[in-house]
């Protein structure tokens, strides 16, 4: 029992291509899908709500950590791309009376090929220029819902009313459950999505992308096909984050151009960052994250109100600026963000008393 | 550390962190007797239209405190939510599921963009939604079931204005459409073409978007006057609106504005100025203070009591109290009606079928009034001219 750990070693391939390699890593695990499973017996319909937004958050980002954290191009399509998604699920199915289930798988194949389409900048363009093309991208498709030419998308309406969700005779039911039947669906495909990203770091397309990320004329070096490589990141990038806008829309019962503003695209920027780039586990606290921030802002200011009136009055305010310190903290204190934080808690505790 | 104790301080975090997020946790209810009736209200009091929308949102405040101090409604407080949503249409649906948890029967909105997202959600979980926003989509019981507009559409507004302007210019003119540009600002636009079409008016008709965060509108200004512009409309809330009106009157331009609703106000002329105001048009279905109606003296009353000077409170204000007290006589027709049960279906029923809504002359034509067929509360608008400093009534009760 006596034993202090050193660090975490492999002794083969195999075990270090294991997803977890300690017995805590194993009951964490166990503990997640516990949580999973109590969450919807412990919330009332207000968090359930929440907690809905934050799965679909956390599949959108970590779409956006496959391009940005893992591949290294930097995206500010996210807004953009999550309504292609949306748009494309909704008018498949209300309009065109697909099964949901089809209309929202081929909103994640058309969101890859859009994705894929507005990655070809990126195969001459690094960094910064980088960023400028996507807000291009961003910015045109912003444009063509908003302004709606030819009413081909909302029939003029400027929006869409979705039905509610129903697929192989199951229909999502009133507001007494409405929460928590969603809470089953996100919650199976956000676990899904997280499993898969995590298992393509696995594979050598994976490392591919990181490849890139690090040292890109390396990469063609070894061999790293630099043009596949991007494209496919693009692609499987856009396709999480064509599901993260499908079901947005199926979720909300509403598709508005609102919804997928160049502010979206920062928030969910700001998920990553705040997370930790290149990290899936980073992508899921950073959606946790930013999600809670605005509510738990709100609600400290009511209960302070009487206390300290400003708060209150002020709470867009007071919540975009402590949006605005947060993003700067964590650049300044942990750039790597809540991931690697929690990873230096676990290292605290298993070479403790050293330091390593 | 020992691996029991690593697995204990994980097993503790774990546990931490799902009391934390069973924090908050709160049933909803309403229903019985002598509990308070929940309404929520959803508010722009920082956002792009905060101008008008605090002054609306505290008049909607003044009337729940009013009626909360005469006894409430057939003995029932009302209990009313108030936040601020910015004019972000994901703040306002966060707000609205909120109030969905804490039970509310009613809820008060504010803008186009997320009363027209909000607008199935509504009807799927049974609750009336009125709101600042008069968009004709929201009128008909077939799309928007739960949704209720008090004051004539942005729609008839426009009809009407287009009605003044044909018969001011003598039947020919180019009328320039200076909008908002969010779904609150065009959801006038395409029916104000249809309208001058229909009439057969010979009008020369073009919108512009007016883009926000400007310092001026020279550029748009130019745009119209190359059209031939003589009639600007304005679908916007009062600051932009005031900001025209001052470049007009810096270049000298002979051009008219008509306001629409949200900057036919007193706001407007102050921002703008007297000078700068004189002679535009303001279409403003709700009757400002000064055109001393007979619904203004409980509010003339309401403030003498609070010490507020009533030179301080303006039309948004007025359309808050009124489309309170709107809300809250149907309110008091599903308690009268019902068997005590209040919840959303009945609120709506009571709307449907109460017949007029008499709001002693101030909205429309003077009267409210709803059918199962049309959530069209009214008609009627009064028309305004901005002379100085004041909005002097030109006709009242216009229809298109």
């Amino acid at each position: 029992m006596a034993m202090t750990a050193t660090g975490v070693h492999h002794r083969s391939y195999t075990s270090e291509l294991r997803l977890r390699a300690t017995r805590a890593e194993y009951v964490r695990l166990a503990l997640m899908g516990v949580l999973l499973v109590v969450v919807p017996f412990v919330l009332d319909n207000y968090w359930m709500s929440i907690a809905n937004t934050i799965l679909i958050a956390i599949i959108g980002a970590v779409g956006l950590n496959i391009l940005v954290g893992y591949t290294g191009q930097i995206s500010l399509g996210q807004g953009g791309f999550l309504a292609v998604g949306a748009y494309t699920s909704v008018i498949l199915s209300d309009r065109m009376g697909l099964p949901t289930p089809l209309a929202i798988a081929l909103a994640v194949v058309m969101t890859a090929v859009v994705g894929t389409f507005f990655g070809l900048p990126g195969l001459r363009l690094k960094g910064l220029y980088l960023a400028i093309a996507t807000l291009a991208s961003q910015q045109i498709i912003e444009f063509l819902i908003r302004r709606d030419y030819g009413d081909f998308l909302t029939g003029g309406l400027g929006y869409i009313n979705v039905e509610r969700l129903g697929f192989l005779g199951f229909q999502v039911g009133g507001r007494d459950v409405f929460e928590r039947q969603w809470y089953v669906i996100l919650a199976v495909l956000a676990v899904l999505s997280v499993v898969a990203a995590r298992n393509i770091f696995r594979t050598g397309l994976g490392r591919s992308f990181m490849a890139v990320r690090d040292q890109d004329i390396a990469a063609e070096a070894i061999g790293v096909n630099l043009t596949r490589a991007k494209l496919t990141a693009f692609a499987v990038s856009s396709g999480f984050v064509g599901l993260a806008g499908a079901l947005t829309a199926h979720y909300s019962e509403v598709v508005s151009w609102e919804k997928f503003t160049l502010e979206v695209s920062i928030l969910y920027l700001a998920m990553i960052i705040v997370g930790g780039l290149g990290s899936i586990a980073g992508a899921v606290y950073g959606a946790i994250f930013m999600t809670l921030l605005p509510v738990v802002i709100r609600n400290v200011a009511n209960a302070l109100e009487s206390v300290v009136p400003f708060l209150g009055s002020q709470l867009p305010a007071v919540q975009n600026a402590t949006f605005g310190l947060v993003i700067i903290l964590f650049l300044i204190i942990e750039p790597r963000g809540l991931n690697r934080l929690w990873e230096r808690i676990k290292e605290y505790f298993r070479f403790w008393p050293f330091r390593y | 550390m020992t691996r029991t104790s690593r697995v204990a301080f994980v097993a503790a975090c774990s546990a931490l962190a799902l009391g934390l997020s069973a924090c908050g946790s709160d049933g909803g209810g309403g229903g019985d007797d002598a509990a308070p009736i929940k309404i929520g209200i959803i508010a722009d009091l920082t956002g792009a239209t905060g101008d008008v929308g605090s002054p609306y949102n505290e008049g909607m405040l003044a009337y729940i405190d009013h009626i909360n101090a005469e006894g409430g409604i057939e003995g029932r407080m009302i209990e009313a939510d108030s936040n601020d949503y910015a004019y972000e249409v994901p703040q306002a649906e966060d707000l609205y599921r909120q109030y969905v948890n804490d039970g509310v029967v009613a809820i008060q909105g504010w803008g186009t963009g997320d009363t027209e997202a909000l607008s199935s959600r509504v009807a799927s979980d049974e609750l009336p939604f009125m709101s600042g926003s008069f968009a004709e989509t929201l009128t008909d019981p077939e799309e928007a079931p739960y949704n209720f507009v008090v004051a004539p559409t942005y729609s008839d507004q426009m009809r009407v204005a287009l009605n003044w302007i044909n018969e001011d210019s003598g039947g020919s003119g180019e009328v320039a459409v200076f909008h908002n540009d969010s779904p609150f600002g065009q959801a006038p636009v395409a029916d104000g073409e249809a309208w001058i079409e229909e009439q057969g008016y010979d009008l020369g008709y073009q919108a512009y978007p007016m883009p926000g965060g400007q310092q001026n509108y020279v550029g748009l200004l130019s745009q119209a006057q190359s059209q031939g512009a003589k009639y600007i409309v304005i679908q916007n809330v009062a600051s932009p609106a005031a900001l025209v009106a001052k470049d007009i009157a810096d270049q000298g331009l002979d051009m008219k504005i008509v306001c629409l609703n949200w900057c036919a106000n007193e706001l407007f002329i102050t921002t703008a100025g007297e000078e700068a105001a004189e002679g535009h048009m303001l279409i403003q279905p709700f009757a400002p203070l000064v055109a001393e109606k007979e619904g203004h003296e409980v509010i003339n009353t309401y403030l003498e009591e609070e010490g507020i000077d009533p030179a301080t409170i303006g039309t948004s204000w007025v359309q808050g109290w009124y489309v309170m007290h709107v809300m809250a006589e149907g309110i008091r027709e599903a308690i009268a009606s019902g068997d005590g049960e209040v919840d959303g279906p009945a609120i709506r029923e009571a709307l449907e079928t109460m017949g007029e809504i008499d709001t002693g002359g101030v909205v429309g034509d003077g009267t409210v009034e709803f059918s199962a067929e049309s959530h069209r509360g009214s008609t009627g608008t009064g028309v305004y001219m901005a002379e100085g400093g004041q909005m002097v009534e030109v006709e009242a009760g216009a229809t298109p």
